[in-house]
């Protein structure tokens, strides 16, 4: 065929782009080591989620019912993130208001953070880090990997279905395969398969 | 973050009105109008407004695919880079459609196919359902091969089953080709249950109000005695018609034309229909 034929995408991985704004949402709130002085390491698969949610809505134009397929969440879940009031979420964690908002707290944060990556040109060219010692130590990105790699997985899912995912994965220097021999199946939901590596990581 | 413009700021900005060619009559519908003495006189701009981002609607069978690879081929046999984004029919039936065409038009093939880009999103799930993927995509073609035309044959393809996105869909593509000064052309598909003079007709729930003009195509088979009778056909023969229906870039000819579908796939428009009508059918094929 003589004419110049383009059959992959060039760009646009709603992966990468969800890792950015996940990089970006940690940066917003200090950095890894703010989370852990703060003990919010909890709020890092919430933030891998609603780093998701926000591309997809915004960048992939994907509805709330396929955002909540593709996540395995609920739609009002999907739509309480995209929908997060993140000027009210920033006056909350800047201390500003006295009591907790009825805001999706870690979708506002992803919408800030992606906000921010927008509005500097860093989302379509630069890459976005957070410091690779803090990284290396803590293993926290761990939550959009999995993520990542079980994007179009059915669920539930059983431990063949995630093992062939995951194999090879190393969260915390533990192999995915010690883990998943540990967690309870079916798992429902990836937020379920997220609750349930972190729960066992604890325990390690 | 936010710009305001004086309008005097903008002169410099504002692009020169000239028509890039389709290939077809269409050409000569629109027009710009010049002060010559005393009167104002109309002047064919010889192709759809440079700069455009024109949406060619219709039921399906009435010609869009046609009308999109005749501009495709009357552009790439003049020079200019193309970029043929197909989302309804995989590459290579594009590859024959185009070829074949070119040769019945007398264009060097050779040259078409050398100046044609092809974004095959039909097979790709990424590339249809992930508008950044594509526009990143597109980018990259654009950017690489210094692509002047753009066309998305159709943009009904990238919002299927979800209608709801279609107008933030429609517009960030519109966005990208005024971005990257792309003239283009958005096929999309009109549903039946839409009258074909409605506002509807232009393309459905979102097409017609971003983009900067439409051209509704439409056919009308002739079933009764009165059709014959107005028409000068035979019965259990097709009418086709086209309309541009608005263009905010340029002045146009707003009658409905009627046209055919000649044997080597080429889109020939004959006479506006009223004209048509009054000399009862003269000029079309019994049959077409």
């Amino acid at each position: 065929m003589g004419f110049e034929v383009i059959a992959k995408p060039k760009g646009g991985n709603i992966d990468r782009m969800a890792e950015k704004v996940f990089y970006e949402s940690i940066n917003l709130l200090g950095g890894l080591k703010k989370l852990i002085e703060y003990r919010n390491l909890t709020w890092l698969p919430s933030l891998a989620e609603a780093a998701y949610v926000i591309v997809l809505k915004n960048e992939a134009m994907k509805t709330y019912g396929e955002i909540a397929r593709e996540l395995g969440i609920t739609e009002q879940t999907a739509r309480s993130i995209a929908t997060a009031d993140e000027e009210e979420v920033k006056r909350y964690l800047e201390g500003e208001l006295e009591d907790r908002p009825r805001e999706h707290i870690a979708g506002g944060i992803a919408k800030l953070a992606y906000r921010k990556l927008k509005e500097e040109g860093k989302f379509e060219t630069e890459e976005v880090e957070i410091k690779h010692d803090e990284l290396e130590v803590l293993d926290v990105d761990w939550a959009v990997h999995v993520l990542a790699r079980i994007k179009g997985l059915d669920f539930p899912a059983n431990r063949d279905a995630l093992l062939e995912r995951l194999k090879g994965l190393i969260i915390k220097g533990r192999n995915i395969e010690e883990i998943l021999e540990k967690i309870n199946y079916p798992v429902k939901t990836p937020a379920q398969l997220l609750h349930e590596i972190k729960t066992h990581l604890n325990f390690f | 973050m936010y710009k305001y413009y004086e309008l005097r700021e903008l002169e410099g900005r504002a692009p020169k009105l000239f028509g890039i060619p389709t290939g077809t009559r269409l050409d000569e519908l629109f027009y710009r109008v010049e002060r010559e003495g005393e009167r104002y006189v109309k002047k064919p701009l010889g192709g759809i407004p440079h700069l455009a981002v024109m949406n060619i609607t219709g039921v399906p069978d009435t010609g869009k695919s046609l009308l999109a690879e005749q501009f495709a081929i009357t552009q790439a046999g003049n020079g200019y880079r193309v970029l043929y984004v197909t989302v309804e029919s995989p590459a290579h039936f594009l590859y024959t459609a185009i070829k074949d065409r070119s040769e019945a038009m007398g264009i060097d093939f050779s040259k078409v196919e050398s100046n044609v880009v092809v974004i095959d999103a039909s097979e790709s799930d990424e590339l249809r359902e992930n508008p950044k993927a594509l526009m990143e995509t597109m980018n990259y073609a654009i950017r690489e091969k210094k692509v002047t035309n753009t066309i998305i044959d159709s943009i009904t393809g990238l919002y299927e089953h979800k209608e709801m996105m279609a107008r933030q869909i429609v517009r960030q593509f519109f966005n990208f080709m005024k971005k990257n000064r792309q003239t283009g052309i958005f096929v999309s598909q009109k549903r039946s249950a839409q009258a074909s003079e409605s506002a509807e007709a232009a393309g459905g729930l979102a097409v017609a109000h971003i983009v900067d003009g439409t051209i509704v195509l439409d056919k009308k088979l002739i079933e009764s005695r009165w059709d014959v009778n107005l028409y000068g056909l035979p019965l259990g023969s097709v009418l086709r018609t086209i309309r541009i229906d608005g263009c905010r870039i340029a002045p146009h000819d707003s009658r409905v034309w009627v046209f055919e579908i000649t044997e080597i796939g080429t889109i020939e428009l004959i006479a506006p229909l009223s004209e048509y009508i009054r000399r009862g059918g003269k000029g079309v094929e019994a049959g077409r």
